[in-house]
């Protein structure tokens, strides 16, 4: 593997089998690198397998076949306590509906991304309100998120990916719930913060105006990646 | 937690119920036993044994034992009911009135059952056997009488002098105005009384005997009325009648039924939680994270709902209670026993819906609405 390589995704295959006893590949033999600090986006239509391959990436779920080694580790092999700590320590989500926990104000909501760790109470909130500070929301600290507009909750979640200072940054549809201002403000704050601290950030989306923000642009049907793709965007 | 106020009032409202509910049964029941206990382990006893008279004509005084006229009968028969089965010790007892005054005789050796005890002197002395015209007197009654250590003090042919002031508390059945040697109480009385007296103070080996040793005494000696604690309690107190097994019994009824019902409304927290739960897994929790995180709402939840149903039950024990002497209203055991069946109740109710949130997967969870 390259030095610089901190994806690498080799024959992934996910599978589902329902219950008719069909089987849907969602991630099909897929092989993918991706080195270290690049923004990486990922279009594809709906059911082509953009989450999938994200989840598999995260460690949220477990791949059938093949492996993915993240930052040098395969994380299809770790065991549950150490998927745990590659998902709090290498890995930052932000969903399309940025599933914030709506009983928790802002900074809780980033507080809770903090809690797992050995960080004191006070350096916690702090933390966390830099975090906010960071991403213009100074003045939204203690509002829970019924009471922020939709790019300010995606930006709550921003900042609570951040939190733990992750490798990588994966953004399922970041903008798909926003308007294309609001959306090309998120996806400007997703790139400083990647570009500032040197993170790798693979998203996956529809919005046109991501081709801005990113260095590679990847086309994704049927679970693998084209390499003659029809761009669905243009 | 303090977003989701519904759910936690609810189940802190059923800590609150069964906390309460067990303080004051098993308090309540504590002080039923209490109080029908007192009248005779105030003088150490298991049972009284009177033969009952109808009412007597008043002008020779007549033989009473707790308010209840009796007749007397022969001291000698003591050794003949200690040798019924169980019987630890009978001791016998003179006790009369003539007009207000209550007089006793009795014998100052017994010192373990006896209608007056040397605890009680609160001035001057105990009486000896040797004894044959000095008198102990209640301390009210020589108070209101300006009466003091060696105040000479009659009864009807008797003629005493006092040794020493008592204080009887009025939970003694045997409470009495004046206390001498049976012998001289015997001769102090109008007619010849030798050898004769009116109450029998019965001890047993083992209480739970006693409505046996009762039974044994009716078909032995015909006309004899035992009166047992529950006897005297049946017709004195008006708290609820309820034993302390039967309050226990109830109280971890009702844990279970609040243990079922804290399991559904958890269960039914943590299947609205399930998206959150996945939120956390995906953002780095662990199980054992979101189980703890669990447990901890539950002990806050079971904490704050004990300790006001210890409140609440202290309260409530106080209005049934609050009227009556010699009984604990805020016994902390019981507080501490309610308290920890609270939290008890809580765990087992949280274990359930904790391990059900900890297996779920962080894709499936974050799917679900």
């Amino acid at each position: 593997m390259q030095k610089n390589i901190i994806i690498q995704l080799d024959q992934l295959t996910k599978t589902y089998h329902l219950k008719t006893g069909e089987q849907i590949h969602a991630v099909n033999n897929l092989n993918l690198t991706i080195p270290q600090g690049e923004f990486c986006t990922i279009i594809g239509a709906s059911g082509s397998g953009k989450t999938t391959l994200l989840n598999l990436i995260g460690g949220l779920d477990k791949p059938t076949s093949g492996s993915v080694i993240v930052d040098g580790e395969d994380i299809s092999k770790l065991n549950e306590r150490d998927t745990v700590k590659f998902r709090r320590e290498k890995v930052g989500f932000v969903f399309q509906s940025f599933n914030l926990i709506q009983t928790l104000t802002a900074t809780e909501n980033i507080e809770a991304a903090l809690a797992p760790s050995e960080m004191a109470d006070s350096e916690r909130i702090n933390h966390a309100l830099t975090l906010l500070e960071s991403v213009g929301l100074k003045s939204r600290i203690n509002h829970l998120p019924n009471e922020l507009s939709a790019g300010e909750q995606q930006r709550v979640a921003i900042a609570r990916a951040l939190a733990n200072k992750p490798k990588i940054l994966l953004l399922d549809e970041p903008t798909g719930n926003l308007d294309t201002a609001t959306g090309k403000e998120i996806m400007k704050i997703c790139h400083c913060a990647s570009k500032q601290n040197g993170q790798t950030v693979l998203a996956v989306t529809h919005a046109s105006y991501v081709k801005e923000f990113t260095d590679r642009l990847l086309y994704m049907q049927d679970g693998k990646i084209q390499t003659n793709p029809v761009d669905p965007i243009n | 937690m303090r977003r989701r106020k519904h759910r936690t009032i609810v189940n802190v409202i059923g800590f609150i119920i069964v906390v309460a509910t067990l303080v004051t049964l098993v308090s309540t029941a504590r002080a039923w036993d209490t109080s029908t206990s007192q009248p005779l382990k105030q003088i150490g006893t298991d049972l009284i044994l009177i033969y009952s008279a109808p009412v007597v004509p008043s002008g020779t005084g007549c033989f009473i034992a707790n308010h209840l006229f009796s007749f007397p009968f022969e001291q000698s028969s003591m050794t003949e009911i200690q040798q019924v089965e169980g019987i630890k010790n009978a001791v016998p007892i003179l006790m009369h009135r003539m007009g207000a005054v209550v007089f006793v005789g009795f014998d100052p050796e017994e010192k373990e059952t006896n209608a007056i005890l040397p605890n009680n002197i609160v001035e001057g002395r105990y009486l000896t056997s040797e004894d044959t015209n000095a008198a102990i007197v209640d301390y009210e009654y020589a108070k209101l009488n300006n009466l003091t250590i060696g105040s000479p003090i009659n009864y009807i042919k008797g003629k005493f002098q006092i040794v020493g002031l008592a204080n009887i508390d009025a939970a003694n059945i045997l409470k009495s105005h004046i206390y001498v040697n049976l012998p001289a109480g015997q001769n102090a009385l109008p007619e010849n009384n030798t050898g004769l007296v009116n109450v029998a103070l019965i001890s047993v080996y083992d209480p739970r005997d006693v409505p046996k040793v009762s039974q044994e005494l009716i078909d032995k000696w015909a006309g004899a009325t035992p009166i047992a604690a529950t006897d005297l309690a049946a017709s004195t107190s008006n708290v609820l009648k309820i034993n302390e097994q039967t309050a226990w019994n109830i109280s971890i009824i009702v844990a279970v039924v609040t243990v079922l019902f804290t399991i559904r409304t958890q269960v039914s927290t943590v299947s609205e939680r399930t998206h959150e739960i996945g939120i956390l897994k995906a953002i780095g929790w662990s199980k054992s994270n979101i189980v703890n995180q669990i447990f901890i709402e539950s002990a806050i939840q079971t904490g704050v709902g004990g300790l006001i149903g210890c409140i609440i039950g202290v309260g409530l024990t106080w209005y049934l209670l609050g009227s009556m002497s010699g009984v604990t209203i805020a016994d902390p055991l019981i507080l501490a026993a309610g308290f920890l069946l609270a939290l008890i109740s809580g765990i087992v109710a949280s274990a359930y819906p904790a391990w059900k949130a900890a297996k779920l997967s962080p894709t499936e969870a974050l799917r679900a609405i």
